[in-house]
């Protein structure tokens, strides 16, 4: 029974739905659809279509059922049962389709457009019409991606109402009135919102159209799966539409519990990289030239290479849960070896630790539910539009609710015009945080901050992103300002599978479970199920494994699902480790970068390919199947892994996936974790030394893989590699927006455009960490931020020398 | 012309010194504000209530009654918005009773301002009202110098301040949450209701709207009483209404008359009759929205009530008059292509149905209708009636649909000729 | 930059006359201020506008475009409104309306005259129905005028004379109206 229910009546039928549900939807509940344009259940409504009158009992006017709350014994009679209604429905109909061109043959939409489905069950069967219809210039391109073709539209305004309600992105507004009326956007603008595509999907007739699908197909040509998107921790549902085993559209699947309606413009237009053209389907050997080989040649070489060798595994946060755990079960249990990781980079060993391990407890974790409905949200270190575009909007989501929202990050985020920004120095975060902790009084951002998490009854989120878990201390920090305010508390992970890796203990010192290796106990319940642990000291981190390929320490390495090349935050260390390691075993869907270093490649499936789980940000573990076949001989990767034990005479004990499933669930079942003693002390006011701290994270689209081929998306959204500085910075050193820049650090060098910004906080510089024209690990040294000097090109490299480079992440412990 | 009754809005319209604040004053102005001062919100709102004053700007609500639904204990602030926007084709009494007399529209929205507590009044004038705007600039000016508006009005230590805004040329500003959302700068397209304004309107805070000449009311009854302002008009219609004429009459003008008046007094006392003398064909009782009449209406009396038994509305009560050389189809094409013109584009029926109706009314009138059209004009007149997001469709269907009642003739005969039967004989008789 | 030097403060006048969290309010006079600067609403002042009250140049854009008394293309000199709604036409307006293209040389359909001196506009109710038909010249109402009286005031304004409105002062231009428009005009005394 839902809270405050209400019983009334739709053509007869009885149904009893929460107080202000609308009758539209009240109507769904009783499988009658009654027609819609203007109305979308994520939109507030409008009113505006006028397609969805029914008759209301008392009422003398028809009423648009999409904006009337339903009320106490109600009568409501639609087209079903009213002839009123269905009449109205019929002559709003033939409004509608006065100015439609009616080229439903060429539309991207035929087929699949609500428009055409209404006009077939209902429209009059031919036109009273006979005046010239309405004319535009058609399509005109709103961007690289999405195309506005105003003849079709019917003014309903979803896309603009998207656009101001939900991403705020308003670049889409209706110009002019009456029958000028146009959606449009301003001369000379471009619709710029990582969220574009979203207006083409509840467009209700073919108006808008996504570039890349344009004449792509017909809807009858496809065949669909549904998936989840593999471009960030958001989790999003997906509906994969493929032809003839292309992969050609991706489509929002709703689900409220994650990402509501909505995907952003790289899940839905980065879809092209399993075709790309360096997909491998089989086994390749490098002494053979990199022939096609087969499994069974190469996994008993390499078992007796792993036999006899020391070995090691990178891998990224893009594989499965199954995969993540059977790879930390090979290399404890067959292999035994705990040099393993999954981390790109960014970490501060401890603190991301701790950061697992307080979110396996299912209690004090956040869902975008949380996130929803939290009167107070404080990010730090996190920029959410960027690194989980849906997580942004669900936080935009409860902005327009009322949350109080606080961000804590060097660089001023999309959340700017919903949110109070403190710009804090990258490093410094900790010390902002310490003061939220301490709950300072005054008019600090801090203490606006700490009162509002403790007035929030114990549902304020506190969210962390990873870059901050690079501090050692930051985590236990964030815990403790969550634990004090009795706020939830989310680390966000940004790759697609980070927290299932995390979760299956693909980490030097982490266990299935957040489990740690060096805890006996927490060890022994893990041996319960695998059997013994071959190695009990904790292992290298991804940095330390890169150092020991360096330094000749690892006779094997797998690289998994990964691209150290681009991805590791030190370009230069990997370069080496790749060139000095015995064997490089390259696990993967593709040639790419690596291929020059490979001795063997493993062909690895796709997310498209495969069948297995996800685990979001949130924690969440989704089911994803195959939307179709996998090419030639490649596979999941798990059972690659199950492969090589079997090679090494060993065998991880399952060889369905149902099996592994069931081992699986006792490991990764939710614990409590222990309490942790918060080790910061404090140490005072932050040191301000005048030099400038470097600072990258990955934009949303930029050079990674997973973009490979997602041409139009990053005409649309991807600009050439930049630098960002603040105004006294920049005046400081004679510097001046637009001018091209070199940045000099102890890793390397790099010259790039300057923007002149007070979106960035003083002290600080921002590189976006993978955009064109700049791989930014080529300037760091294993961790995301470094000491910069920045001088203008022709003025050579300025006065100033290459400064202390400890000084980058502020007081270390 | 002496008047059968002692005239209330326009008494002072003779004295010019009335545009100022000393004019004002000496004919007893600001006098309504300070007893107003003296009262409670209660009292102004109980003693509009009683007075029974109804909403001039079309709708014909009961001002004080509206006053009164606004809620004091939200926390937010509350709003006074005179309505000056004025458009309704037909209509400018408003203009000339804020040429005449601009203090009596700023004492009135103080008043308001007092009965619901707000600090803050706006004044929405239509841009094409550009020299009234200025004139309310400068009488907004004296009031302040004065003391009758701004932090301390008349030393009573209460705020109230009237910002005016102009509008840039839209009628549908002239709805009331279409007016709101021009003035927080937004397109002026109507707001769905509920929340109606008195809850949720101006900057999301609960709002009085009310017409200008509404408003002007105010001061009087204030300090004369709701039973003197009852003395004039019919029970349910109390007081005296601005009514406009315009069209082919020879006195064309602002009047002011008792409620309840008949269309025939107004038409043969004040405006002079028709045109020349010529026969009247139809009018319009309360500017282009509302069903036109004809010559068998002339005795209707001009009230809220009256009108509405003879199928129509005292709207704006903006009579526009046809004489029998004018072809109602040729002045539906022209009304209704205004609706097209004005409709905001939100709703479709509007949007699309008026200026369909638009092409066949036109078609029409050039001689080129065919039998079709005239179904598809009734099924437009049905298909907008009562349908449309906001009221503004329902005046593009009284036009038709009225029209249509009254002269169906009239249109047979435009497709049956293939022509106007009245076009180009009677043109060169209209005087300039 | 539109608004600069003397008209930034005047900007910021108008932005001070709504309360500080809806200044978005502003929008409509601003767009009159720009309009009183370059004779039409350009891309640039939409665009600064924008910046000014922290939207979008395309919510501007829509604003300005709803309204159909800023100009968002080139515009005369003059802007010779005339009303041709049912009030007006029964007293002949349409006549006036053939006049005033006739007089200025403005086509149907275009813009403003060859020489740039005029725009002519039909306006629906100008709220002078008592004064049918009704003309507006740079928003300065004139009354009961004919078709030889409108060509009177055109050949009038080509002589750079400023005709006297039936109220109010008068206004030398379509600039010099907006700048009234955006409230920044004197008013004269009483
Ligand atoms: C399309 C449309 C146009 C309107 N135009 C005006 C107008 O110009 N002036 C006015 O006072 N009311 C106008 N109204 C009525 C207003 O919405 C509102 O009812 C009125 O301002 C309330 O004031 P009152 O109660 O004092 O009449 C209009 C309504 C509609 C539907
Ligand atoms: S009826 Fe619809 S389109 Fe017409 S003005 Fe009202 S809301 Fe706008
Ligand atoms: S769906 Fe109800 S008005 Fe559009």
């Amino acid at each position: 029974m839902p809270v405050d229910p209400i019983t009334l009546t739709i053509d007869d039928k009885e149904v009893t739905v929460p107080k202000g549900t609308l009758i539209i939807r009240a109507a769904e509940q009783l499988g009658i659809e009654i027609p819609r344009f203007c109305d979308h259940p994520y939109l507030a409504p409008a009113g505006a279509c006028r397609q969805c009158y029914v008759q209301v009992e008392g009422q003398g006017k028809l009423q648009t059922s999409c904006t009337v709350a339903v009320a106490p014994g109600m009568v409501v009679r639609t087209q079903n049962t009213s002839d009123a209604a269905r009449q109205a429905q019929v002559a709003n109909l033939e409004f509608l389709l006065l100015n439609h061109p009616l080229d439903c043959p060429i539309c991207d939409r035929g087929g699949e457009c609500p428009l055409q489905d209404q006009a077939l069950a209902f429209g009059p069967g031919e036109s009273r019409f006979i005046d010239a219809k309405r004319v535009f210039p058609k399509p005109v391109p709103l961007s690289p991606l999405v195309g506005l073709d105003r003849e079709r539209c019917v003014l309903c305004a979803r896309c603009t109402r998207f656009c101001d309600e939900i991403s705020g992105d308003r670049f889409l507004e209706l110009f002019a009135r009456s029958a000028g009326e146009r959606v449009s956007i301003a001369a000379g603008e471009d619709f710029r919102s990582p969220f574009s595509g979203n207006t083409i999907q509840i467009c209700p007739v073919g108006a808008l159209t996504a570039t890349p699908y344009r004449f792509v197909a017909r809807p009858f040509d496809l065949t669909s799966g549904d998936s989840v998107c593999q471009h960030c921790s958001a989790g999003c549902n997906v509906r994969v539409d493929v032809r003839r085993g292309e992969v050609v559209r991706v489509l929002a699947r709703e689900n409220p519990d994650v990402n509501d309606a909505w995907i952003c413009d790289k899940g839905r237009f980065a879809y092209r990289h399993a075709d790309a053209p360096g997909r491998i389907t089989t086994p390749l050997i490098r002494d053979r030239g990199l022939e096609p080989a087969s499994f069974g040649e190469i996994l008993p070489w390499l078992a007796e290479r792993c036999r006899s060798g020391r070995v090691a595994f990178l891998t990224g946060g893009r594989l499965m849960d199954e995969d993540y755990y059977a790879l930390s079960k090979l290399a404890r249990t067959v292999v035994g070896t705990n040099d393993l990781d999954h981390r790109r980079a960014f970490h501060g060993g401890l603190a991301e630790v701790v950061a697992a391990a307080a979110v396996t407890d299912r209690e004090r974790s956040v869902t975008y539910r949380d996130v929803e409905h939290a009167p107070v949200i404080l990010l730090v270190g996190l920029d959410a539009e960027q690194e989980v575009p849906i997580l942004h909007l669900r936080i935009r989501k409860a902005a327009a609710r009322g949350a109080k929202v606080f961000v804590v990050h060097p660089r001023r985020t999309r959340l700017h015009d919903v949110a109070e920004h403190l710009p804090t120095r990258p490093g410094h975060e900790v010390f902002v945080l310490d003061r939220i902790r301490e709950g300072v009084d005054g008019e600090s951002f801090e203490a606006r901050a700490a009162a509002a998490l403790r007035g929030a009854g114990g549902s304020g989120v506190v969210l962390v992103g990873e870059r901050l878990a690079e501090h050692p201390l930051a985590a236990d920090l964030a815990l403790a300002v969550a634990s004090k305010t009795g706020s939830r508390f989310g680390y966000v992970t940004r790759r697609a599978n980070d927290r299932g890796a995390l979760g299956a203990g693909v980490h030097p010192s982490l266990l299935p479970g957040g489990r740690r290796l060096g805890v006996a106990g927490e060890r022994a319940e893990v041996e319960a199920v695998w059997g013994s642990i071959m190695a009990s000291e904790d292992g290298r981190d991804a940095q330390e494994i890169l150092q020991a390929c360096a330094d000749r320490l690892v006779d094997v390495l797998f690289v998994i699902g990964a691209d150290p090349l681009r991805d590791h935050p030190d370009a230069a260390l990997t370069r080496r480790a790749l060139a000095n390691v015995g064997t490089l075993v390259v696990q993967s869907i593709e040639l790419g970068d690596l291929e020059p270093f490979a001795s063997v490649f493993l062909p690895a499936a796709p997310a498209a390919e495969k069948d297995g789980h996800v685990t979001d940000w949130e924690g969440r573990s989704q089911r994803i199947r195959p939307v179709r076949d996998a090419l030639g001989i490649s596979r999941p990767d798990w059972e690659i892994f199950a492969g090589l034990a079997a090679a090494m005479g060993s065998d991880l004990g399952f060889e369905t996936l149902e099996e592994l499933h069931e081992e699986m669930a006792s490991l990764l079942a939710p614990r409590a974790m222990p309490e942790r003693p918060n080790v910061w002390a404090g140490a005072g006011p932050p040191q301000w030394l005048d030099d400038l701290t470097l600072f990258t994270y990955p934009l949303l689209v930029d050079e990674g893989r997973l973009s490979d081929g997602a041409e139009e998306l990053k005409a649309a959204l991807e600009d050439p590699a930049f630098a960002e500085m603040h105004p006294v910075d920049a005046e400081k050193r004679g510097l001046a927006d637009g001018v091209d820049v070199r940045l000099t650090t102890a890793a390397g060098d790099a010259t790039v455009p300057l923007r002149v910004t007070e979106h960035v906080a003083a002290g600080s510089v921002f590189v976006p960490f993978n955009q064109p024209g700049l791989a930014a690990n080529s300037l760091l040294s294993g961790r995301s931020t470094a000491s910069v000097t920045v001088a203008a090109v022709d003025e050579g490299s300025g006065p100033e020398a290459v400064p202390d480079a400890a000084l980058a992440t502020g007081p270390a412990a | 012309m002496s008047l059968w009754f002692e005239p209330r809005l326009t008494r002072d319209w003779d004295d010019p010194s009335m545009i100022g604040l000393d004019g004002y004053v000496a004919k007893g102005g600001y006098e309504a504000l300070s007893k107003a001062l003296a009262m409670t919100d209660a009292d102004i709102v109980d003693v509009v209530k009683s007075s029974g004053l109804r909403g001039r700007g079309g709708a014909g609500f009961p001002a004080g009654m509206k006053w009164g639904f606004v809620p004091r204990d939200t926390g937010k602030p509350t709003y006074v918005v005179a309505n000056f926007d004025e458009s309704e084709p037909g209509t400018c009494n408003n203009r000339e009773l804020v040429e005449r007399d601009p203090h009596r529209l700023l004492e009135g929205m103080a008043i308001a301002a007092l009965a619901i507590g707000c600090e803050t009044a706006y004044l929405y004038v239509r841009g094409e009202y550009l020299w009234q705007s200025m004139v309310l600039e400068r009488a907004i000016a004296q009031a302040y110098a004065a003391g009758h508006l701004g932090p301390d009005v008349q030393g009573s230590g209460k705020r109230v301040d009237v910002v005016l805004h102009r509008g840039a040329g839209a009628y549908i500003c002239g709805e009331e949450t279409a007016l709101l959302n021009s003035l927080e700068g937004f397109r002026g397209q109507p707001r769905l209701r509920p929340p109606f304004p008195a809850v949720e309107g101006l900057f999301a805070s609960p709002t009085v709207i009310n017409n200008v000449e509404t408003l002007m009311n105010v001061p009087d009854i204030l300090v004369r009483g709701a039973e003197w302002f009852r003395e004039l008009g019919t029970e349910k219609s109390p007081g005296t209404k601005m009514v406009t004429v315009s069209g082919k009459v020879e006195r064309p003008g602002n009047f002011e008359v008792p409620l309840g008046t008949s269309f025939r007094i107004v038409l043969e006392e004040l405006a002079g009759g028709v045109l020349g003398g010529r026969a009247l064909k139809a009018w319009t009782p309360g500017g282009s929205s509302t069903p036109m009449l004809t010559a068998e209406h002339l005795d209707v009396g001009l009230d809220y009530e009256s009108l509405a038994e003879a199928g129509s509305m005292l709207g704006t009560a903006a009579i526009m008059v046809m004489d029998d050389t004018d072809c109602v189809v040729d002045c539906a094409t022209r009304m209704v292509r205004f609706y097209a013109h004005e409709s905001c584009g939100k709703c479709t029926p509007c949007r699309e149905g008026s200026w369909w109706a638009t092409r066949v009314l036109e078609r029409l009138e050039d001689g080129q209708g065919q039998a079709p059209d005239l179904p598809i004009m009734r099924d437009l007149g049905t298909n907008l009636m009562f349908r449309a997001f906001c009221a503004l469709a329902d005046g593009t269907a009284s036009v038709i649909n009225s029209s249509l009642q009254h002269f169906p003739d009239e249109y047979e005969a435009h497709v049956r000729l293939g022509g106007c039967p009245l076009k180009v004989e009677h043109l060169e008789e209209v005087p300039a | 930059m539109v608004f600069e030097g003397p008209l930034r403060a005047d900007a910021d006048s108008i932005l001070a006359r709504y309360p500080e969290d809806h200044r978005r309010s502003a929008v409509m006079p601003l767009l009159y201020l720009a309009q009183s600067v370059e004779g039409s609403v350009t891309r640039e002042a939409l665009r600064e506008i924008g910046a000014l009250l922290q939207i979008t140049t395309a919510e501007v854009e829509a604003v300005a475009s709803f309204y159909t008394m800023y100009r968002l293309r080139p515009t005369g000199t003059h802007v010779i409104s005339v009303c041709t709604n049912l009030a007006c036409k029964l007293r002949g307006a349409e006549a006036v309306f053939e006049a005033a293209h006739e007089a200025t040389g403005v086509a149907h359909g275009a813009e403003l005259s060859d020489d740039g001196l005029f725009t002519v506009h039909e306006e629906e109710c100008l709220g002078v129905c008592d004064f049918a038909p009704a003309v507006q010249i740079n928003f300065c109402s004139h009354d009961t005028v004919s078709p030889e009286r409108m060509r009177e005031l055109v050949a009038g304004l080509r002589a750079g004379e400023v005709p006297s409105p039936a109220r109010g002062p008068a206004f030398d231009s379509f600039k010099a109206a907006s700048r009234a428009l955006a409230g920044l005009e004197e008013v004269p005394s009483a």
